[in-house]
């Protein structure tokens, strides 16, 4: 069986009676028996669901939920801690990323990730957006040239910063800062992009431009976010993973979850019965 | 899965509760009114009538407050799944039933008419038809109050019956008309009356409808006979 061609329904967890009929994209990213330990402690138990590509799917559930422990094992972050481990699998295109032969850089490399709290570098606001090509070797002016403004152009930065790329990043608004966070992310063309709560620290206005960012840039990238608003799942995702106590309960459209969810835990969480 | 409105949050509660207050308000008069209609064309009472035609303005402003306690509970509390559903459906529920309202009204205006020339026998064709209107009305409220699915959908079957019973009639009616042309107003009136009982019916399944879609997130409108 080819992975890549298996239809994201067949993974949904067995209590979904609802399959998502209308993804027809491919599997991308795959998640297969997967467990997690910090040290002894287990935060996942047996994950089970795939990712189709060019979709945002959000994941929600309350605090401790697993939620960001499952978001930062797509690029493995969590191997940055001591005692952890893992069972089962998660693949992209089919390929462990767990695999002896992936090299971990290049790994993050296909997957740009933007946090809660923007962390742009105490540099420029070009230097910043061409960090990951820097370290990837690339060293061409125009080249580089060209990165900042796609980059800046696809967050909608380019027209506030194009006369001022030489200024600290830190002279930025928050807003102005995710999305150069963003831009940062998206400048080495990684094909995912993870997010974890990257508008909890934003105003409403900041709040909805990166929101209409995260539409748009669907179109070129697989997008993961864990939020917890449900309004901003609902908003921008057109898949939503509800976990609870580190287990993935459901996963359907999201305007299945919102409108008539099957699991009752997941209808008490997101109508507020429950916390 | 059973709907709760107990919330959390409990202004959210308190809101979900008083919108199905109002519901269970409006209900109660638009029944009470019903009664009146039907008694003022049965006792040949025009009092019964006229309260009938009077209460429907109160009935009017609950329906507009109905839709107002639905936007605030909307825009303050951003409801889903199946809070969305049961607000969506208890504004829906009101509208039906301040139309339900409107068909008293003019059952209560065509009695008066009847009620000026000597009673008729044929008065009493209409009793199967009211007394199935009835019944559907109140099981859509009984449905609303008890979320109750299987009572809901039998309420959709009652509606192709009350169909048939007004058909019916109306040709009694027709016929009767070409036996004495001098009651053909009063048969006439009858047949407007049967008409209006024949839409509460419709408004009653459409109640069904909407209680359907907010206890199980099934849409069964429109799927034909």
């Amino acid at each position: 069986m080819n992975p890549t061609s298996i239809n994201s329904t067949e993974l949904l967890p067995s209590s979904s009676k609802v399959t998502p009929s209308g993804v027809t994209n491919e599997t991308f990213i795959k998640v297969i028996n997967f467990d997690f330990f910090y040290g002894k402690k287990q935060t996942l138990f047996n994950i089970n669901f795939a990712i189709p590509s060019k979709h945002v799917t959000s994941f929600i559930g309350p605090s401790g939920s697993g939620k960001s422990t499952l978001l930062r094992n797509f690029n493995r972050m969590n191997e940055l801690l001591p005692g952890v481990r893992h069972e089962g699998d998660i693949t992209i295109e089919g390929r462990s990323i767990f695999d002896a032969s992936i090299e971990i850089i290049a790994l993050r490399r296909r997957i740009g990730m933007v946090f809660q709290k923007s962390n742009p570098f105490p540099r420029s606001i070009y230097e910043n957006v061409v960090f990951p090509l820097r370290i990837m070797g690339c060293h061409k002016r125009a080249h580089l040239n060209e990165t900042v403004e796609r980059s800046l152009r696809s967050v909608a930065l380019w027209d506030e910063v194009k006369d001022r790329l030489g200024e600290n990043a830190l002279g930025l608004s928050g807003g102005q800062m995710q999305r150069l966070c963003i831009a940062r992310a998206i400048a080495g063309q990684p094909d995912i992009l993870l997010m974890d709560e990257p508008c909890s620290a934003l105003d409403p206005i900041a709040t909805a431009k990166i929101e209409e960012l995260i539409v748009e840039l669907k179109k070129e990238f697989t997008i993961i976010i864990v939020t917890h608003s449900m309004q901003q799942a609902s908003r921008v995702s057109d898949l939503t993973a509800f976990f609870n106590f580190g287990k993935l309960i459901e996963f359907d459209h999201t305007n299945r979850i919102f409108t008539a969810p099957i699991e009752k835990q997941t209808e008490d969480y997101i109508t507020g019965r429950f916390g | 899965m059973a709907y709760s409105r107990s919330h959390i949050l409990t202004p959210f509660t308190e809101k979900l509760d008083q919108i199905h207050s109002s519901i269970m308000t409006i209900g109660e008069l638009a029944r009470a009114n019903f009664k009146n209609a039907i008694c003022g064309l049965f006792e040949r009472n025009d009092d019964y009538c006229n309260n009938a035609i009077a209460n429907d303005e109160e009935i009017d402003l609950l329906e507009m407050q109905i839709d107002r306690e639905g936007l605030y509970i909307m825009s303050r509390f951003q409801p889903v799944a199946s809070d969305l559903r049961y607000v969506i459906s208890s504004m829906k529920i009101g509208a039906n039933i301040e139309r339900i309202g409107d068909q008293v009204v003019s059952i209560a205006r065509r009695s008066r008419k009847i009620n000026e020339h000597p009673e008729v026998p044929e008065l009493h064709e209409l009793d199967k038809v009211i007394k199935l209107a009835m019944k559907m009305f109140d099981d859509a409220l009984r449905a609303y109050t008890e979320e109750n699915e299987t009572l809901a959908l039998h309420i959709k079957t009652q509606d192709k019956q009350l169909d048939r019973l007004n058909k019916e009639l109306n040709e009694r009616l027709i016929l009767r008309m070409q036996d004495d042309s001098s009651k053909i107003p009063i048969y006439f009136n009858l047949i407007f009356i049967s008409r209006c009982l024949e839409r509460i019916g419709d408004h009653a399944a459409n109640i069904a409808e909407d209680v359907v879609f907010a206890v199980s997130a099934e849409d069964i409108r429109h799927l034909g006979s």
